[in-house]
């Protein structure tokens, strides 16, 4: 129930299916359809009439609408202006070649001009102009030049600019000036987005590419954000409508769309929000987040309550982008995860997926080839009559033959058996990687199990990664929407200004935050302003290198010299802790000064499941689970929905519920927390 | 001293292994093998990343100039079994570096937290810049593993600010020579050995913050292996390390195998030494294989150079590792199993395998580059559609120092010459147009970085239009680099291969264009006096200095074909007063495949993204195009009946072999959706 008594709306739009939950009265309302590729906010619409948004209060949005866009470069046609001689920065990235590249003849970088450019090259023009790095005039912007430029891109019609010019991070003022000539020459409608403003940080390449996504965003979200508006009127809806940016943090619309690149990735870091925020009723502060669906396992981490945020994201390898985000791994094994035999007879899976279209060979849906869900179907685990809630029916004879079809001497139970053990090693050796990159032990850490398949596939996986549980929350296969009333309302600003910090330099620290403070308090209706929380940090670097530590406390109150003295003390202990070392003698250098304002929102209440008043779970009888042991073992099935708090169900079990199924193997055990949780652990551990 | 690595006993490859077969070799589960191979892998991929985000110096922080490497005890003569991502000239020689140096510091005198360094080329690899830290791991009191990073250091002393020349003499130019020992004893620092650096080497503030967060990484990476060997056992690590070099070696051999019976030869040029233009120098690589052997011999080699631009042993046997790999077997590991397979017969003295005093090594990859290049070409027709055409060739690296107007001293290594440039298209497409020599893995410096640390200005860095190898699929297009120095400065230019094109083409594509280096002069630093950029035709050479290249003695533009070779070395140091401009120009990457046969609207898109002009998309692709590809890219056309005519006609070159049908070497493993031919239905369709 929310504080208000109002209802609250959050809408997780994901490449196949768009998961709808509705928090109204003390329960929580699930609903998902399809995603319409063409038109996604028709999906959005669909669910919103659904759940009714007449009575809501607020209505959070995620999508990786964005995202896809990028991915598959289904894009607007923007052009990239730069200054003349540097044309080839967006092709050029950092460089860097990944390890499966390393000596691979066939890698190329995935966004370069030999591959799949998001600006091709003739879109991609210099104007003369230069900027030196202390900001001093080395040529003036030759605006005759520019308008020559501006025409061609006219008479191309691109529908956005994206500009970046060399050392703007220390002025903007070639960038404004060329801003205007853009909207002089191309029409004032035009989207036109500049790195000075967008991401005014040090290196060319990340900026420049934050800026082109800045500019593709704007194009994308904008009318679509119109659409959605113009949809949710007829619908009743007169409450604030947010969108979750990359850390899945609730901002509202019209400030989301003065820089949408924030708002590019948003859907998987609402799992770990939905994570964070769950753990904290059970107690559980400390997860590896995992959510399994059609194509792809998202990996991310929660440690001490927190999401794991970085201050980059990176859309494909090397392609970067400088925003705040939940550090999300992902890598192709889920659900769809398609089954072949490679050259050398070995049974893979993955990372190609049959998608939702034509999906599992057992859709019947013109789908041949086999998949995990298959696999699953033909050992028993998943219902045929009962998939996603009843609405659909599987096609055993089709996914019996599409694994016929296998090239392989392996007998037909073995096919199976392997393709739903290499399926959970490819999903265990994705979170021990981001394990080892984050250096936590898994024994410390319980694997929080949601998307549609996870619950079926984690508890397997238990054992692989040395976990100490796994924790399948309610609504598993929304669980990620539900992070989208699990967050608060957070207004966010940064600046970037590289400073060295002296007590001397504190008067224009404090400008800096006075700026951005002001202009946020602004924002705020009065009632806000009186349960606002406004939190500072800074990213710093010790003078001479180039990668800033992040996210270091700055003190609240007025900035003065022992404020200043105060941020080095931080620093250095932050640097000190991270790192290994301390260089107290060297000078600090401040480089982006950031302020959030935390507004508390309304978030979801779990409804509390009550204790079985008298006798044992009732098991709905058993079902055969084939292959996957060397004889045939029947498994006794629940209803989750009947399940009370303090049951205890050993395996081997399946437990059903609306959209999703979990398995517990046999010397494991499930007991249900208060929220009705299962917490699934080895029964060795438990005595 | 390298070792070859030894050859286990039974042959039964991993895959065809039971349960029961592979427990009784490696003592553990398959599972638990691959994970820790795994783990390994990722904990020196951690060791880089948190160094890299710590460094000061601009080399680590902003090249990512460095590598780690994870090896186990001497007792199994030190197996290297996993390998950072970063440079392939760096870890292909940590194996055999780290050996020499344990050995000769003996490894029963290390202790608990240690740290061994050596930097000399001709006992770890690669140059004097590059120390080597190795962390030894114990485990109850036994020696279990080694945790090593190389890293380069700014400066290590010698006559050249940041090192990198082509002009030194012998060893006493090259720079501070270290010896095996302790730099940590007993996780302390050894201040003699501090001193030894910083009394010698340049920029000491960068160097000693960069040496102490080494250090760290070190710890770290000795952490997470003890956190590994507390998990899943002593003998688990060993036989892991054992496993991760067996998949390697049973990967190569495989590959090997399958590469058919036969003798083959390379070679490549290099310009000229550094102390004069009378020789050039040749690296000839002779491959000989039969059945599961394979034997590298680099026999016929010009005579060590006298100045730094050679290689040692261990650069020489890491180059042949590395093409092998690209050519045969690029996806399993690099390890030291990867050479378990190879025979390598490499005389001593040559350029490929300098010995000190004389044969001096600081631009160590001018040296093995060639012969990775070399074995390229060698196994270029053996490799089929696989082949692999040259890159960009010299790094051509450029250096320069001067001091700041407070009298601060200031340097900038290998962000202003040719550092960066195209590699040769492949089966798979294009080249792309901006990387690190095929050796290389490294992060581009930003211009941004580069300008607010020295006083210089980078006007240009951008693609140069018909510079590529033309091809079925297109090589990379040559870099451009102009930088325009705002203070006096002094400067070392070493671009070493301009006389004939690096990047080679292969499959019937064309050569890249070679590449060349100039000077202007007096071109002004502030908004008046600077008169913009410096245009790219070709009208503008005739008023340069030129540096390096074949170039028209009286108009200065490039001319591969009768130009005059100019001499780098002839000005071995190049001393500027303010508004100077260095221009580089990179060789261009290789072709692949007929470019007759690339399809006409590709053609067309290189024209529109400038790539190439029409006139070439005439003549090298037989392609028509009309139109104003700068001011209306969208507007051009294809004359698809010219085009016809232009095709037809170069049938009769096909006949006369001139230019080898790509359809005549055999139908090769294309994507559906390029295959040669295709653009005959388009054609067909096509009413221009």
């Amino acid at each position: 129930m929310s504080a208000t008594g109002r209802a609250i709306i959050g809408v997780d739009v994901g490449g196949t299916f768009t998961d709808v939950v509705a928090i109204r009265d003390g329960s929580v309302q699930t609903v998902k359809v399809p995603t319409d590729a063409v038109s996604t906010e028709l999906s959005v619409l669909h669910g919103a009439r659904e759940v009714g948004v007449a009575d809501a209060a607020i209505f959070n949005h995620a999508s990786t609408h964005g995202l896809n866009a990028i991915i598959t470069r289904r894009l607007p046609k923007v052009a990239f202006l730069t200054t003349e001689g540097h044309r080839d920065i967006l092709d050029i990235g950092r460089c860097w070649r990944p390890l499966e590249g390393l000596t691979n003849a066939g890698w190329r970088r995935p966004f370069g001009d030999a591959a799949r450019p998001l600006v091709p090259r003739y879109l991609r023009r210099g104007v003369r102009e230069r900027l030196t790095a202390t900001g001093g005039t080395l040529i003036g912007l030759d605006e005759v030049h520019a308008r020559a430029q501006l025409a061609v891109l006219r008479r191309c019609q691109v529908q956005g600019v994206a500009i970046c010019l060399l050392n703007a991070y220390v002025s903007g003022r070639h960038e404004q000036r060329l801003r205007e000539l853009a909207k002089e020459e191309l029409g004032a409608g035009i989207e036109v987005s500049i790195s000075s403003e967008v991401s005014p940080l040090a290196k060319e390449f990340a900026r420049a590419s934050t800026t082109v996504i800045d500019v593709f965003m704007k194009l994308i979200y904008a009318d679509y954000s119109e659409r959605l508006i113009s949809g949710l009127e007829p619908l009743g809806f007169e409450g604030e409508l947010n969108f979750a940016d990359c850390a899945a943090r609730l901002v509202p619309l019209d400030v989301a769309m003065e820089h949408p690149f924030q708002v590019v990735f948003a859907g998987p870091a609402a799992g770990t929000r939905a994570s964070a925020h769950f753990g904290a009723l059970t107690g559980d502060d400390s997860l590896l987040c995992c959510d399994v669906g059609g194509t792809s396992t998202d990996i991310s981490v929660v440690t001490r309550g927190d999401p794991y945020v970085s201050t980059t994201l990176e859309l494909e390898h090397d392609l970067v982008v400088n925003a705040l985000s939940n550090e999300v791994s992902s890598i192709g094994a889920g659900g769809g995860s398609i089954v072949s035999v490679n050259e050398f007879g070995e049974l893979k899976v993955g990372p190609a997926s049959a998608g939702a279209d034509p999906g599992p060979a057992c859709y019947g849906a013109g789908g041949t080839q086999p998949t995990v869900t298959d696999a699953c179907l033909l050992i028993g685990i998943i219902d045929p009559d009962g998939f996603a809630g009843g609405r659909m029916l599987l096609d055993v004879d089709a996914a019996v033959k599409a694994f016929d079809r296998l090239e392989t001497s392996l007998p037909f139970g073995a096919r199976i058996r392997q393709a739903f053990q290499v399926g959970l090693h490819n999903i265990a050796e994705g979170i021990t990687n981001v394990a080892i990159k984050h250096g936590l032990d898994p024994r410390d850490y319980t694997l929080m199990a949601y998307g549609a398949a996870g619950p079926m596939l984690l508890p397997a996986v238990l054992d692989l990664i040395g976990a100490r549980d796994v924790l399948v929350p309610p609504y598993p296969g929304l669980f990620s929407a539900l992070g989208l009333v699990s967050s608060d309302l957070v207004y966010g600003d940064s600046r970037s200004a590289y400073t060295v910090l002296t007590p001397d330099v504190a008067d224009d620290i404090a400008a800096v935050y006075s700026e951005m403070e002001t202009a946020l308090r602004a924002r705020l209706a009065d009632d806000q302003l009186a349960v606002a929380e406004f939190v500072r940090s800074f990213d710093g670097r010790l003078l001479g290198q180039t990668w800033e530590t992040p996210f270091i406390d700055v003190p609240s109150g007025p900035i003065d010299g022992a404020a200043v003295t105060g941020m080095l003390r931080n620093f250095h202990l932050t640097y000190g802790a991270r790192s290994g070392n301390t260089f107290e003698d060297l000078p600090v250098q401040g480089v982006t000064y950031r302020v959030q304002v935390r507004l508390p929102a309304d978030k979801v209440q779990y409804p509390r499941v009550a204790e079985r008043a008298q006798g044992s779970p009732v098991s709905l009888g058993t079902r055969p689970l084939r292959y996957l042991f060397d004889d045939e073992i029947e498994a006794q099935q629940y209803g989750r929905g009947s399940l009370g708090c303090g049951d205890r169900i050993e395996g081997l079990a399946i437990i059903r519920e609306g959209l999703s199924t979990t398995l517990i193997l046999p010397g494991q055990v499930a007991t249900v927390g208060a929220f009705g949780e299962l917490r699934v652990t080895r029964k060795a551990d438990r005595g | 001293m390298i070792s070859q690595e030894p050859r286990p006993a039974g042959t039964g490859r991993l895959r065809d292994l039971s349960e029961a077969e592979f427990a009784a070799r490696y003592g553990s589960d398959r599972f638990t093998m691959s994970v820790l191979a795994n783990k390994m892998r990722f904990i020196v991929e951690h060791m880089c990343g948190n160094l890299l985000n710590n460094a000061f110096s601009q080399i680590l922080r902003d090249w990512y100039d460095f590598a780690a490497t994870i090896s186990g005890p001497p007792g199994a003569d030190y197996p290297m079994a996993a390998v950072s991502n970063s440079l392939a000239v760096f870890f292909g020689t940590m194996a055999d570096g780290l050996r020499n140096a344990v050995e000769e510091f003996g490894p029963g005198a290390l202790r608990p937290g240690d740290v061994l360094i050596c930097n000399d080329p001709y006992r770890t690899g690669t140059h004097v810049n590059d120390v080597l830290l190795t962390r030894p791991v114990f485990r109850g009191g036994e020696l279990v593993a080694f945790v090593s990073l190389r890293a380069h250091q700014l400066d290590m002393g010698g006559p050249v600010p940041a090192g990198f020349s082509a002009t030194k003499r012998n060893v006493y130019e090259t720079g501070l020579v270290i010896s095996p020992q302790l730099l940590y004893a007993g996780d302390r620092p050894v201040r003699p050995a501090f001193n030894l650096i910083l009394d010698n080497a340049r920029y000491g503030s960068l160097l000693l913050p960069d040496l102490r967060t080494i250090y760290q990484n070190l710890k770290l990476g000795e952490r997470l292996i003890t956190e590994a060997i507390d998990r899943y056992g002593r003998g688990a690590l060993a036989s892991a390390i054992r496993y991760g070099c067996d998949v390697s070696a049973e990967s190569m051999t495989a590959a090997i195998a399958a590469l058919p019976d036969g003798t083959y030869r390379g070679e490549t040029l290099i310009d000229a030494d550094g102390v004069d233009a009378s020789r050039e120098y040749t690296v000839r690589v002779s491959i000989a294989k039969a059945g599961p052997n394979i034997e590298v011999d680099l026999s016929g080699s010009s005579p060590q150079a006298r100045t730094s631009i050679n290689a040692s042993v261990l650069d020489t046997k890491t180059a042949i590792g590395v093409g092998l790999k690209y050519l045969l077997d690029p996806d399993s590991p690099f390890t030291s199993g990867t050479y378990r397979p190879i025979d390598i017969v490499l005389p001593a003295g040559t350029i490929a395998s300098a010995t000190p005093p004389d044969g001096a090594i600081f631009l160590y990859w001018e040296g093995a580059n060639p012969v990775l290049a070399a074995l390229l070409k060698a196994l270029a027709a053996a490799v089929g559609s696989n082949a692999m055409g040259g890159d960009f060739g010299s790094t051509t690296i450029h250096s320069g120092n001067g001091v700041f107007a407070d009298g601060t001293p200031w340097v900038t290594a290998a962000q202003c010459g040719g550092e960066h440039g195209p590699w040769s298209a492949t089966r798979h497409g294009d080249g792309d147009s901006y990387s690190v020599n095929y050796q290389g893995n490294n992060l581009d410096p930003a211009t941004e970085a580069l300008e607010s640390d020295a006083p210089v200005v980078l006007l240009r860095k951008e693609y140069v239009i018909d510079s590529a190898g033309a091809g079925y699929h297109r090589g990379g297009a040559a870099v451009l680099k102009d930088s325009l120095w705002l203070t006096d400065a002094e400067h070392w230019s070493s671009p070493l291969q301009t006389k004939r094109p690096s990047g080679f083409g292969v499959c019937g594509g064309d050569d890249g264009k070679p590449g060349a280096v100039w000077l202007f002069e007096g071109h002004g630093t502030t908004p008046g006096a600077a008169s913009g950029l410096l245009p790219v035709d070709d009208e503008v050479y005739a008023r340069s200095t030129p540096v390096a290249g074949l170039l028209d003695p009286a108009t200065k533009a490039r001319d591969p074909e009768h130009g005059q070779y100019f001499y780098f070395a002839s000005t071995p140091i190049w001393r500027t007063a303010p508004g100077a401009i260095f221009r580089y120009i990179t060789a261009g990457g290789g072709g692949w495949g007929d470019p007759f046969e690339r399809e006409p609207e590709r053609v067309r898109c290189d024209v529109r993204d400038g790539y190439i002009s029409i006139a070439v998309a005439e003549h090298d692709y037989g392609v028509a195009i009309s139109g104003d590809p700068e001011n209306d890219p969208e507007g051009l056309r294809i004359d698809w009946l010219r085009t016809r005519a232009l095709r037809d006609r170069s049938e009769g070159r096909t006949a006369d072999g001139t230019r080898p049908s790509l359809l005549r070497l055999g139908r090769h493993s294309t994507n559906k959706g390029s295959a040669p031919g295709r653009w005959m239905n388009s054609l067909a369709r096509g009413d221009g």
